[in-house]
């Protein structure tokens, strides 16, 4: 059953034509990886899925309604972006995570020590100055603050990049099994194409804007270096 | 117009005209020091003054003529809107890159002044007099758009160097009241600081003025006094209606209506 779906996206962003007419489905629970090269639109896809920019024609589907027709907060509650760069709100570790429960008045029901450790983080971060933590750290307690507002997608922008390489696939795991017990669906963009082999089921490779092909991760083969 | 007997001046308008080539030469001083240390607002420096200096002298004809006039009542309120309309678009320049700017400083000041004016007009605060009104709607105007300025010059410089910080707290699910709150209460406090700081050393470091204009032509010092403390009370509290204005008002060309911060920023 597909969860999102998007039919025909274009976006020009000034004189680049971001996505050219790209279109793509996602079925609900897999995880998805997006790979391709600089410039070939997998970060303006996330947003546009978020609604933090408008498309210029085209549409996207959540459960079947058109994205247009919903109010955007309720939409980037259950379609959660997790930008590449993890900019830490002011306040410690925990007001960071309770940030989105608290707007939607759920504050009482976010365990913010199990949001920790399901981003793989010590639930004993929750008291530090969240500007104060290294560029991992920032990663793991964006990726908390995400699952903080229980989403059914969850779309990762390169949420490994700046992470020791030695602590990467530790961080590949946490990602995967919080997905797999929760049945999210995830769109995990990525340059690290052997990254996508880890941890998709479907893989989607996209060039100057659009999808040039979608394969099963174990069908997927890579020719050239991104 | 000779009215040095009028005003409390000691010299007629003739020779005021002479002391002011001569106090000019401050100003030379002052561009010169500004090109000297390349701070590069010799230019607009000389602009505001000879555009200020000119209007002032205009506005003054204009009071002279209309001092005398005995429907006064008229044609004041044109002068009103013209002084809201002119710190609207002189304020709206102060708004960076942001379009149109001029549709939230000129209702803001419109109506932080407007309210000011009308309790003081209800308090008795300000006779029905053009002597009154026009100068005291002329401070209450003019406070109201420096105060614009300030506010919106500092909302939009948030905006653009914590654009990623509101794209997080938008993408989390914060509304555009939400991810701004922090931003306009900044700005509003930024904004009225010169106020307050003002209150603070009034009396002491210099004499506002109204008051120095009161003393000049012989009020009381203790009424002069109270008048000015009633002036700034209204000044203070039509700055905090615009500039709560200002901020609520730039939601709208700050975000679009799908709740994204604008493409402008």
């Amino acid at each position: 059953m597909s969860i999102l779906t998007i039919k025909k996206a274009k976006k020009l962003l000034g004189d680049a034509r971001a996505l050219r007419g790209l279109s793509l489905d996602l079925e609900k629970g897999e995880i998805i990886s997006l790979v391709g090269p600089s410039g070939s639109g997998k970060t303006t896809l996330l947003r546009a899925m978020n609604r933090l920019i408008e498309l210029d024609s085209g549409s996207i589907f959540f459960q079947g309604e058109n994205i247009t027709d919903m109010d955007p907060v309720d939409l980037r509650r259950k379609v959660v972006l997790v930008p590449q760069e993890s900019v830490m709100l002011q306040g410690t570790v925990k007001e960071n995570v309770q940030y989105g429960p608290k707007l939607a008045g759920a504050v009482g029901k976010c365990d913010v020590g199990r949001c920790l450790m399901d981003a793989g983080l010590s639930p004993k971060f929750a008291g530090k100055e969240a500007g104060k933590l290294s560029g991992g750290e920032k990663k793991r307690v964006a990726l908390a603050r995400a699952l903080a507002l229980h989403p059914e997608v969850l779309l990762l922008d390169e949420p490994t990049v700046g992470v020791d390489p030695r602590k990467v696939e530790r961080m590949e795991g946490t990602i995967l099994k919080f997905a797999r017990d929760a049945g999210l669906t995830v769109v995990w963009v990525t340059h690290d194409v052997p990254q996508a082999l880890r941890v998709s089921d479907r893989i989607a490779n996209l060039k100057n804007g659009v999808v040039k092909e979608v394969k099963k991760a174990a069908e997927f083969r890579w020719e050239g270096a991104y | 117009m000779g009215g040095s007997i009028l005003t409390g001046i000691p010299y007629t308008w003739e020779e005021g005209l002479v002391i002011m080539g001569i106090m000019m030469v401050m100003l030379v001083i002052a561009i010169g020091l500004s090109v000297w240390k390349k701070i590069g607002i010799a230019r607009e420096y000389t602009y505001a003054l000879i555009r200020g200096g000119l209007q002032l002298f205009a506005a003054a004809t204009l009071l002279y003529f209309l001092f005398e006039f005995e429907y006064w009542y008229y044609p004041i309120w044109l002068f009103l809107i013209a002084m809201a309309l002119m710190g609207g678009y002189t304020s709206a320049r102060r708004a960076g890159k942001m379009p149109k700017a001029y549709r939230i400083t000129t209702p803001s000041i419109l109506v932080g002044g407007t309210v000011v004016l009308v309790v003081l007009r209800v308090s008795g605060a300000m006779p029905y007099k053009p002597q009154f009104v026009i100068p005291l709607a002329g401070m209450v105007f003019g406070n109201a758009m420096t105060i614009c300025s300030l506010a919106l010059n500092r909302l939009t410089r948030e905006f653009e160097t914590n654009k990623p910080t509101l794209e997080t707290m938008l993408s989390l699910g914060a509304t555009p009241k939400e991810a701004m709150e922090e931003y306009g209460r900044m700005s509003i406090k930024a904004a009225l600081i010169p106020n307050i700081d003002s209150l603070k050393t009034l009396g002491i470091i210099f004499i506002p003025g109204a008051m120095a204009g009161l003393l000049i032509a012989g009020t009381n010092p203790i009424l002069a006094a109270e008048y000015q403390i009633i002036v700034y009370l209204m000044i203070i509290g039509g700055g905090i209606i615009t500039s709560i204005m200002v901020i609520a008002l730039s939601r709208r060309l700050l975000f679009t209506r799908a709740q994204q911060i604008a493409e402008w920023v």
